[in-house]
This record gives C-alpha cells, structure tokens and sequence, in this order.
C-alpha cells in the first residue's frame, strides 16, 4: 500500500511539470498583453517598458518561467499580483473556503438526489418511477446549469417577488445566513449535476442486484431494504465515487460561472477577475493549485477505493 | 450400427441470409428508427435545428440585428411571437441565427477535434513505447485542468471570435478524446491482419490509414455525436460569459450572459426562451449520440 502510494506521488511530479510549462507557455506565447493594458487608460507607469521591466516581463521566457516555478517549489510564494501587488496565495486562501463549500453543497445535492432516484429506479426496474427517473435524469443533463441559474434568480423575483440573497456572510460570520444564501446556488449547480450521477447509481446497482451474494441474502429472508441499503449500495457506490472524482474538473469549472451569476466572493470569481485583467501571474498560479488538488483528488479517491472495496488491494 | 443418413430434401427451402445489401452507415438509421425513440427524437431536433440554421434568413421573421426602438421589451404577441428585448429585436429571429452559431462552432470544433483526436490516437497507439508514454503524459497534464478554465484562459488572450473559439474548442476536444482513439486503436493493433499486412511489407502509413483508421471509424462517430453537446454547451458557457462569440452575433449563451440580467428583470422571456433553445439542442444531441453508441459502440455503453 505505502509503495503504491509513493509509486502515484511520484508519477504525479512529471504530470505537474508538464501542467506548469503548459500553463506558463499559453500564457506568454498567446497574443495578449499585460503591460500594454496596464499602461494604456489605467496608467501604472510612464512608459511601456519601464513597466516591462518593473514586472521583470523584459526577460527571456525561460527566466521568468524558472523564476516563477522555483518560488512554488523552494518556497511556497506563487507571486502577485500585477495589478494589486497582493500575494496570490493568500488571496486564495482567504477565498477558498467559498468555492470548496459550494463545490461539497453541490455534491451533496446531486448525491442525495441522483443516489435516491438511482435506487427507485434500480429497485423497480422498467416500472413507471423507472422511467419517471430516468426521464429526469435525462432533462437534469440537458439543462444547461447557467441558463437555469440565471433563470431561478430572475423569474421568482418578478412573479413571487423573491430574490436569492445576494450579499455573502461567510459560513463563521453567521452560519445560517451563510447557508441561507448559498442554498440556491448549490441547488441549482447540483440539480444539473444530479443526471449522472443517478444513472451511474442505477446501472451500477443493477449489476450488484444481479449477483449471487444478493440472492444468498434473499434467500436468508432479509428484508428488501436491508439488501438495498445494507448489501448491494456499498458495492454499487464506488462507480458513483469514482464518477464524483472524475467530474470534480467540472464542479470547479462551474464554480466560476456560479460564482459570478450569484456574486459568491470564491476562488471562481478570483479567477474570473484576473483573466479579465490579463494578470498572468494570478492566472498560471490558480490554474496551477487548482491542478494540483485536481491531481491529488483523483489519488485519494484511488486509495479510498481501498476501504470501499476489501477485494481491491494493492501491492 | 449404422446411422441411416436421411435424403437430402431438395423442397426445403435453403436458408439464406435477410437481404442486407444496406452498408452500415445507412442500416444505423434504420435501427435508429426501429429500436430507438428516444435517439429518433433527439435526431429529429438536431434536424429541426439543422434546418434552422441553414435557412435562417429565409425562416427567421427580421434581421438578427435588426433592432426597433418602438418596440422593445414586448411581450409575445402575433408579430413577435416569442417577444423583443431591450433594443426592439425580434427574440425569435435571435434564437434561429443563435441555431446557426451554436451548429458552426459546434460542428466546426468537433470534425476539427475528431481529425486531431484520431491522428493523435492512432498515432500513439501505432507507434506505441516512447512516443506513446510522451504523448499520453501530455495528454494526462491537459486533462488535470477543469476544461472550463483552461479553455477561459485561452479564450481571454486570443479574443473572442466565431473563428477563434472554434479552433480552441476543437483543439481541445481533439486533445481529451484521443485516448478514447488511442485504447480502441490499442485493441486493433494486436489483430492477425496488420501482422499480416506488416509481413506483406505494408508501410506504417498504409496499415495506419488502410487498416486501423476504418476500424475505429465507429468510435470516432461515436465519440464526434456524443461530444457535440459537450461542445455546444461549453461554446454557450463561453459566450455566456463574455470569451466565446462577441456581439452582434446572437448567441444562446450571449443571450443569456449577466451582460444582460437587468433587461431579465424587465423581460423575463429574455431569459427563458434561449435556456430552452439550449436545452432543447443538448438533449437532441445527448440522446441522437446516445442511440447511435448503442448502435454502432456497445463497448462504450455508459450508465
């Protein structure tokens, strides 16, 4: 298990090179230009190149590309930002706990909804509730998790007069105002994600229930639920988990739409205004960590397939 | 003992296989239509939208650009059936010519990516070693990123254009399903005949294109069909957000984006009609490439 472990450690190093030579390379080689639009109407310096070199961009790439990646690596310091001058990774941090508790929210939503669909439908198979979950888990899919957002803050407050809050609290402040305001962000985000979900639930429980160790608890006299919940969910979720990290790209890439749709002050819309600025450093280091975690995800749910199922093991 | 043969009886009428003079390309419709409602009707909406698109300015009631102070934020009504937004333009015209963006850039990004993902995965499945172990780590860090912001990233330094955000997508999608090529190439390449076809002295270049590209061709439409929605969707995120198409092309997700959220408040159908234009367009597109993978690609059957 602990080689295994390391063996993964090791093989995710080349993967993240290769991902900051990527994001470095798109944003220094890419037409667009940081200095031009600092200076042109927001006048951070005299001259173009004064500032160029006020920002070390008048270096040849392979310096500022070294420089840049031996802070991370000896360090820890991911650098500022261009326009602010304020250290990345503390901005990150500060805001991080915005995204992740959406991001949990939203999991938590479309599990609880995809898994409870998944096994009405799996349970009854080809009858009505069957189809009506499988009917939705289709829509859940089509719907576009942006023009549902924009939708649900939009038609209530003009036909019920009622507006998703707007102003976050953070979760400390006053938790349940916190929640208050995150609930539609989350449903909404999670309703969408929820299609997936439940029809990996649905095939994956179905392959269980078909298996000998069920018909051995049949015949024991169990009851159907202890079979459903106690027997084949454990072994029918690890598909669902493995299918959670694999999307976990997806509830990041959404956050950002998410956050900017209900104003949540998280890593998305961090994100979100540095691109609009060009504020490359901002850009490579949270492409970057969010990589990272991306990477160190998908091992630890690897590894937790461990404790899920004692079949697998490792050597 | 011996076993009394029985007489060959010459009236049996001899078996014979059902005439199936079809090629597969065309028979997969038939069965589409036989055995699959659900991709029928996805493949009737992408028909719909396809006709929308092509015909726009023959079935669209005015101009996309065509705007009308007089007329704004009308409800719907005989001559603006879906209603008009903040400067007077027809939503319904809008929505037809945002068919037509959506299926460019759609179609465009993925032949783009399927011709990248099948060069890219035969390639490395083929030559395999070195040149695979390379290709794939580049491919394993390309898909460590949530695509969304990658793609923003890139979409922000090149500018937005329909040209630009096709080629991007494309590359991406080209990037992200040639290990899909790859692993079914990988099984392909193991068969007698490109052994065979090696002992015949066959160059790399013609068991590649001759043998290996044909074989994969099914998944290369299965992979193409399935992934237009993706694409769609995300050229719609895109645009929503500002980095995908800049007005004045009308788009779903520009119709939709924040730019606009306080006309929404005036006239909610801005926002309701392009969501469903969208929905309506990822649903006829999940369920067209649902059918067809279960048609052509039982491997890949999904959940």
């Amino acid at each position: 298990m602990r080689q295994y472990i390391l063996r993964r450690l090791a093989l995710a190093v080349p993967t993240l090179f290769l991902v900051s030579v990527i994001v470095f390379g798109l944003m220094r080689l890419m037409p667009g230009d940081v200095a031009t639009r600092m200076v042109e109407g927001h006048g951070y310096a005299k001259t173009l190149d004064a500032l160029r070199r006020d920002l070390g961009l008048d270096r040849p790439v392979h310096v500022q590309y070294v420089e840049w990646i031996g802070n991370i690596v000896l360090h820890g310091d991911f650098g500022r930002s261009y326009w602010t001058r304020q250290p990345i990774l503390e901005e990150f941090v500060r805001r991080f706990p915005v995204t992740l508790e959406l991001a949990l929210l939203t999991i938590l939503v479309s599990v609880v909804i995809g898994v409870v669909v998944g096994i009405l439908s799996a349970v009854r198979q080809d009858s009505v509730s069957d189809y009506v979950g499988r009917i939705l888990a289709i829509l859940a899919l089509s719907i576009p998790y942006f023009g549902l957002a924009v939708v649900v803050v939009v038609v209530p407050s003009i036909y019920f007069k009622w507006t998703p809050v707007w102003t976050y609290v953070a979760f400390t402040a006053d938790p349940l105002q916190n929640l208050k305001i995150m609930l539609v962000p989350a449903l909404v985000f999670g309703v969408t994600r929820a299609g997936p979900i439940m029809r990996i639930m649905r095939s994956a429980l179905l392959d269980v229930l078909r298996q000998e160790y069920i018909r051995t608890a049949w015949s024991k006299g169990l009851s159907e639920r202890t079979i459903v919940l106690r027997h084949a969910l454990k072994n029918a979720m690890i598909p669902v988990i493995s299918l959670i990290g694999l999307q976990m790209p997806l509830y990041i890439g959404g956050s950002v739409i998410i956050e900017s749709i209900f104003r949540l002050p998280g890593v998305g819309l961090f994100f979100f205004e540095a691109l609009g600025k060009l504020d490359y450093p901002v850009v490579q280091s949270v492409n970057l960590i969010i990589a990272a975690m991306v990477v160190g995800l998908n091992l630890a749910i690897d590894l937790s397939y461990a404790f899920l199922d004692p079949r697998i093991r490792y050597r | 003992m011996s076993v009394a043969t029985p007489p060959i009886d010459a009236t049996l009428p001899r078996r014979t296989a059902p005439a199936r003079s079809r090629p597969w390309y065309l028979d997969v419709w038939v069965q589409m239509v036989r055995r699959k409602p659900l991709g029928t009707a996805g493949g009737v909406i992408v028909l719909v939208m396809l006709a929308a698109a092509v015909g726009a300015e023959w079935i669209s009631p005015y101009g996309f650009a065509q705007t009308s102070l007089r007329e704004r934020f009308i409800a719907m009504n005989g001559s603006h059936w879906l209603g008009t937004d903040q400067l007077g333009r027809d939503l319904l015209t809008r929505l037809i010519y945002g068919a037509r963006i959506s299926l460019y850039v759609g179609f465009g990004a993925v032949l783009l990516g399927s011709l990248l993902a099948t060069a890219i995965g035969i390639l490395s499945a083929y030559f395999g070693g070195r040149v695979d172990m390379l290709v794939q780590r580049g491919v394993d860090a390309w898909m460590a990123f949530p695509p969304l912001l990658l793609l923003m990233s890139i979409m922000s330094l090149v500018g937005p254009s329909v040209w630009n955000i096709t080629v991007v997508l494309g590359v991406a999608f080209g990037i992200q399903n040639s290990r899909v090529v790859r692993g079914v190439a990988l099984g392909i390449k193991e068969n007698t005949y490109i052994e065979s076809a090696r002992a015949m002295g066959s160059s790399h270049t013609a068991i590649a294109v001759r043998h290996i590209l044909p074989n994969t061709l099914p998944t290369i439409i299965v992979v193409a069909t399935t992934g237009l929605s993706t694409v769609i969707l995300t050229e719609a995120s895109l645009s929503f957000l500002g980095l995908g198409v800049p007005p004045p092309y009308p788009t779903w997700g520009g119709m939709l984006s924040l730019a606009g959220l306080d006309h929404m408040y005036q006239a909610p159908w801005l926002a309701i009609w392009p969501a469903v234009a969208l929905s309506l367009a990822v649903f006829g597109f999940n369920m067209l490439g649902d059918g067809l993978r279960d048609l052509l690609d039982p491997r890949l059957k999904g959940g």
